[in-house]
């Protein structure tokens, strides 16, 4: 073989496998690798020279096989949990693939003798086509123009008194949905794409209005934990400042802020590489300026004085976060026997600090102080009995709430908020 | 001799004319010759700011005048008495009982203000997409074609030099998207133009005829003036080597180009394509026109508005380019036998190469406004301060004129093979078979090599358009369109398993071919495999949320959704690349090792090349059909609401239905420009030589 052709080859194999590397890495540089080998095996097999079939003998061995295969296929998606529209497009892609081999293998058209012969295949030819691409276009889902332009002609968000009610919480719902939030956002079970944070697991709804705002209208003064990779950093667009109105704005925000979860400390992080804010050591570390009294926007608010700095309770009664082994209290009616303090669930844990312990100086302190900061308080108390320097693993990462969960916590007023 | 000087006579006769002719004509503008020329390009803006001023002159009065009902009775009554002083001058402003007629919906036939105004555009394009496409062919295939006279290899440095900047440009950019190359289609044009232009100079002197040495040749002069002349604060490696091997590829195109033995079908093939250009150029007028009184009814408003935004393009540059154009490719068509008969043919290629590079800019040109239209420059408050250029320059801009340039190469290669395929159907002589055969093989050979860099073109394209303004691209990838573009998947699938099922049908008329057939048909597995992964989606209805009438359980679970995740289509898409890649490979050694049965070939074969053109030509006008439903209710995207009842995305099935419709139409002309061009001619001329030939036989 000619050199040249040895040595354009080459680079192009080089090429080829560091583009594959380069994109999916090992795993595609190894799939390069094999498909080069089979090839390279199948160009050494010295092939008969085909015979040509007709249309019977051509599916009499085919179509059984396909008919095999198209079962496996269909068999095997099931198993693997595809829903059943997926399944049959694996099994239509096979057909296809019949079709492709059938032909193929077919034997060879004969001359046209006569014109009507190739008017006629000419005219199929173009049926063909055009039938594959109108049916394929007609019996797709479809969507119904009615509600884009529903949608195109309602006339612009106002918003009159109340900023926060649950007609302006709908709205900000409506806003959220229009603005395509949910293709990077879900919102607790809502939604398909991971692209940004989950709002709900990580309850925006904790964090204030202004903070929110500034996190729409600019999104790249302050990435979100975890989706600091330059690719996360461009990925949330900077021009809602333009296109949202003040109302939609306030009513997104007022949506955004209902995004809280009483049962679950706040997550944070990529999906595959997230965390609590347990183990969070910034969260801990602004928690014990919460914890000291020492956070400026908790102002009368001081852990410290009954629980002690150094986690040595200084009033009597008050629970000792050193042991973790303490069992909840035995004041309140919705107790929690037999669980000791390391094993607390995190809505046992909101729940005692937000609403207190019933004649104690525990007051309900989720009445009066933000519940970021609460939260946060909460994440370092833990630290006294379990260090964050002595920990071999972090806490795992909640299962998402489901519709349900999240209706309950409504119905048994687990938030304060009486909007929520 | 006095044939000569008569002619240099009329020649001089006509200068002078034309010289007082300007002369007349510029005189009136010399005073206002201060201003350059550049400063008009903002005529319009400056228009626009007036009106403004005029606008808030008028609000501030209102609000001067505001301040209770007194106020404004007492205002009323100043401005009645300066009204009654004033001359009334309104008769030469008030156009009469029409001012009032206003523009209402029609509809014809099923056909709405809108259907119309998209069949009028799409055969336009489509029209105007042959006539830019086919002509990059058809010089490239006359300069194979021509004997290698002094004056053809003297033009083979320019058609060398074009044929880089194209395919520098489309190499560049493949090596931008999949290495991430900074300003690859920078070092790929200039590296691979001026490597051609080395060479082909070097070349032309006989100065250096090895294609090793012409490779190396090319890759060092051409990386050493790209990295001279493209703008980069510090060398890449990577970038360092795209242009090595630009260079190299512009090197070796130009030694071979330039030393190719010349074969008469190549001069054949650019010559009757050149006959159906020249009728089709007609039917792109013809559809432009349409398309501008269609849109003159439909969306009057508008177009006025677009018109008045580009004026200096639509008062100067379009006519000149078109005219120009027009004048070029008319000379093209007529120049061809006289030409080749005076031993001309460089000239002629020259005159080829200009009508490119005059295409070219009009395509550059017209896909400013349709550019516009989509990303228009921001912040939008200044947008009628700024230039026309900076109108024309907008983000998605340059992205559409590559996509445009290799999807109209494209359009042109499966062109070449409707043309080979009805040609072949047409023809009864053996001869004429045997070379219709090989256009389509041509053909498709052309289409298939230009179409393998056209996903990464269009990936730019739609890059861009989320980086300007991420909802366009999340109408199209995730909202009303989403399930277009799984239309789009399919079609490409389709068309790239047509051209790989050609390609076998074609090697079976191809001695020895068979060592290679199972591989090929591996590469088929994988092609329905890539095809099926390319298809699936992560949810039928991508809105990510249900809206009513929608399956919510049509989606994928979440551990499946890797699946619909453009990791995975970039590995179908990768495939379906490779495998038509390495199955070119294979056809291409089987010609040239094996003997190729031309006229022999399976008469499935011009079916499926007329298959795989109607694919194309569906794609492209389905491609458009997203694009221009992308800008969702807005003519001009954030600036100009389209408040027309049809301002929606159609179904699915609609546009299904009407794109079939519209790509019916153009073929149905096609078939009819093909005949008219290249087959009328031939029978014509049969029947002229039948009575000559009778009395030869009686000899």
């Amino acid at each position: 073989m000619n050199i040249d052709v040895i040595i354009i080859g080459c680079i192009a194999v080089l090429s080829a496998l560091y583009a594959l590397f380069n994109i999916f890495g090992v795993i595609g540089a190894g799939c390069g690798i094999a498909l080069i080998i089979m090839y390279a095996i199948l160009l050494k097999v010295s092939p008969k020279k085909p015979q040509e079939k007709s249309l019977f003998q051509n599916i009499k061995f085919k179509l059984p096989v396909i008919l095999v295969l198209a079962g496996i296929i269909w068999v095997v998606a099931g198993k693997f949990n595809f829903p059943v529209w997926w399944q049959i497009e694996f099994v239509s892609f096979a057909l296809v693939g019949f079709l492709f081999f059938t032909l193929l293998d077919w034997k060879t058209l004969t001359v046209e003798k006569k014109a009507s012969t190739w008017v006629m295949r000419l005219l199929a030819t173009y049926a063909l086509a055009s039938g594959i691409f109108i049916t394929v276009t007609a019996q797709l889902p479809q969507f119904d123009p009615e509600f884009e332009l529903a949608k195109l002609n309602k006339p612009p968000l106002k918003i009159g008194g109340d900023a926060a009610g649950p007609e302006v919480i709908a709205a900000g719902r409506e806003v959220f949905e229009n603005n395509k939030c949910f293709n990077c956002h879900k919102v607790f079970w809502e939604g398909n794409s991971d692209r940004g944070p989950n709002l709900g697991t990580k309850q925006i709804g904790l964090y204030s209005s202004d903070y929110i705002k500034e996190q729409i209208l600019e999104p790249r003064k302050k990435q979100s934990p975890g989706f600091d990779d330059p690719k996360s950093v461009k990925a949330m667009p900077t021009y809602y400042g333009d296109d949202l109105s003040d109302d939609e704005l306030t009513a997104l925000v007022a949506y955004l802020k209902t995004m809280r979860d009483p049962t679950h400390m706040p997550v944070e992080g990529k999906l595959g590489s997230q965390w609590t804010w347990w183990d969070d050591p910034k969260i801990i570390e602004e928690g014990k300026v919460v914890f000291e009294g020492l956070e400026p926007n908790t102002e009368g608010l001081n852990c410290a004085v009954c629980h002690g700095k150094d986690g040595i309770p200084m009033m009597t009664g008050a629970l000792d976060f050193r042991n973790e082994n303490n069992p909840d209290t035995d004041k309140m009616p919705d107790r929690l026997d037999g669980v000791p303090l390391k094993d607390w669930p995190d809505a046992l844990w909101y729940k005692r600090v937000t609403r207190g312990v019933d004649n104690t100086p525990m007051a309900p302190w989720g009445m009066i102080f933000e519940h970021l900061y609460l939260w946060k308080a909460e994440a370092y108390a833990r630290t006294f009995h379990d260090p964050l320097d002595k920990r071999t693993a972090k806490r795992p990462v909640p299962p998402v709430p489901t519709k349900e969960e999240i209706e309950k916590w409504k119905t048994d007023g687990l938030f304060l908020d009486p909007l929520l | 001799m006095s044939q000569d000087s008569s002619k240099n006579t009329f020649v001089k006769t006509i200068l002078c004319l034309m010289l007082v002719y300007l002369l007349g004509h510029v005189s009136p503008f010399l005073p206002v010759s201060s201003n350059s020329v550049f400063s008009n390009l903002s005529l319009q803006s400056l228009a626009y700011a007036e009106e403004d001023d005029e606008d808030e002159e008028d609000e501030d009065e209102e609000e001067e005048d505001g301040g209770g009902e007194e106020g404004s009775e007492e205002g009323a009554e100043e401005g009645g008495e300066e009204g009654s002083e004033e001359e009334d001058l309104s008769y030469l402003y008030d156009i009469g009982p029409a001012k009032e007629h206003e523009f209402e919906e029609f509809s014809f036939l099923g056909l709405s203000n809108r259907k119309f105004t998209w069949a009028a555009a799409q055969l336009h394009i489509l029209f105007a997409s042959f006539i830019l496409g086919c002509p990059m062919f058809v010089v490239i295939m006359e300069v194979m074609g021509a004997r290698r006279t002094q004056g053809v290899r003297r033009a083979i440095i320019l058609s060398n030099v074009f044929l880089g900047v194209l395919i520098g440009v489309v190499i560049g950019i493949t090596g931008e998207i999949i290495v991430g190359i900074h300003h690859g289609v920078l070092y790929g044009m200039w590296a691979c133009s001026i490597g051609a232009l080395f060479v082909s100079f070097l070349n032309y002197f006989h100065r250096l005829m090895s294609l090793r040495a012409s490779a190396l040749v090319g890759a060092i002069a051409g990386s050493v003036m790209a990295m001279a002349l493209t703008p980069v604060e510090h060398y890449e490696t990577s970038g360092i080597i795209l242009a090595i091997i630009n260079g190299a590829v512009g090197g070796v195109l130009s030694n071979g180009i330039m030393f190719a033995k010349s074969d008469y079908k190549f001069e054949r093939l650019s010559h009757e394509i050149t006959k159906v250009i020249g009728i089709c150029y007609s039917f792109t007028a013809l559809s432009g026109g349409l398309f501008l009184f269609v849109m003159l009814v439909a969306y009057k408003d508008f177009i006025t508005y677009l018109i008045q935004s580009f004026p200096v393009l639509f008062m100067v540059a379009y006519p000149t380019l078109f005219i120009l154009e027009t004048i070029v490719m008319y000379v093209y068509v007529y120049s061809w036998d006289p030409l080749n008969k005076a031993n001309k043919k460089g000239r002629h290629i020259v005159t080829g190469v200009i009508l490119n590079i005059l295409g070219l800019s009009l395509l550059v040109a017209l896909d400013g406004p349709a550019t516009f239209m989509q990303t228009p420059p921001k912040p939008y408050d200044e947008l009628m301060n700024i230039g026309e250029w900076a109108k024309i320059a907008n983000a998605a801009w340059m992205p559409l004129n590559y996509h445009r340039l290799v999807g109209n190469g494209t359009f042109g290669g499966y062109m070449v093979c409707i043309i080979g395929a009805y040609m072949y159907l047409w023809s009864s002589k053996k001869e004429e078979r045997e070379y219709y055969d090989w256009v389509g093989y041509i053909g498709n050979l052309i289409g298939v090599a230009i179409m393998i860099p056209l996903p990464a073109m269009g990936y730019i394209f739609v890059r861009e358009i989320y980086q300007y303004d991420a909802t366009i691209g999340m109408y199209i990838m995730s909202d009303r369109e989403s399930m277009f573009m799984l239309v789009q998947g399919l079609l490409v699938g389709t068309m790239f398993s047509a051209s790989n099922i050609y390609m076998w049908v074609s090697m079976k008329r191809i001695e020895n071919a068979e060592r290679f057939f199972p591989a090929m048909k591996f590469g088929f597995v994988l092609i329905v495999l890539a095809a099926t992964i390319w298809f699936t989606p992560r949810r039928f209805f991508a809105t990510m949320m249900p809206e009513p009438g929608m399956n919510a359980d049509m989606v994928l679970p979440d551990n499946l959704a890797f699946l619909a995740l453009m990791v995975s289509k970039n590995t179908a898409a990768f495939c379906l690349v490779t495998v038509t890649f390495i199955n070119y490979i294979f056809y291409t050694i089987a010609t040239k090792t094996g003997k190729v049965a031309y006229g022999k070939i399976n008469p499935l074969g011009p079916y499926v090349l007329i298959f795989l053109g109607f694919a194309d030509i569906w794609l492209m006008s389905w491609m458009g059909t997203i694009r221009e439903l992308s800008r969702m209710n807005w003519h001009v995207y954030k600036i100009y609401k389209d408040v027309s009842p049809e301002k929606f995305a159609p179904t699915l099935a609609e546009s299904g239905f009407h794109v079939t419709t519209i790509v019916w139409t153009f073929f149905i002309l096609m078939t009819a420009i093909i005949w008219i061009g290249i087959k009328y001619p031939k029978t014509k001329k049969k029947d002229a030589e039948t009575p000559a030939a009778a009395p030869q036989m009686a000899e």
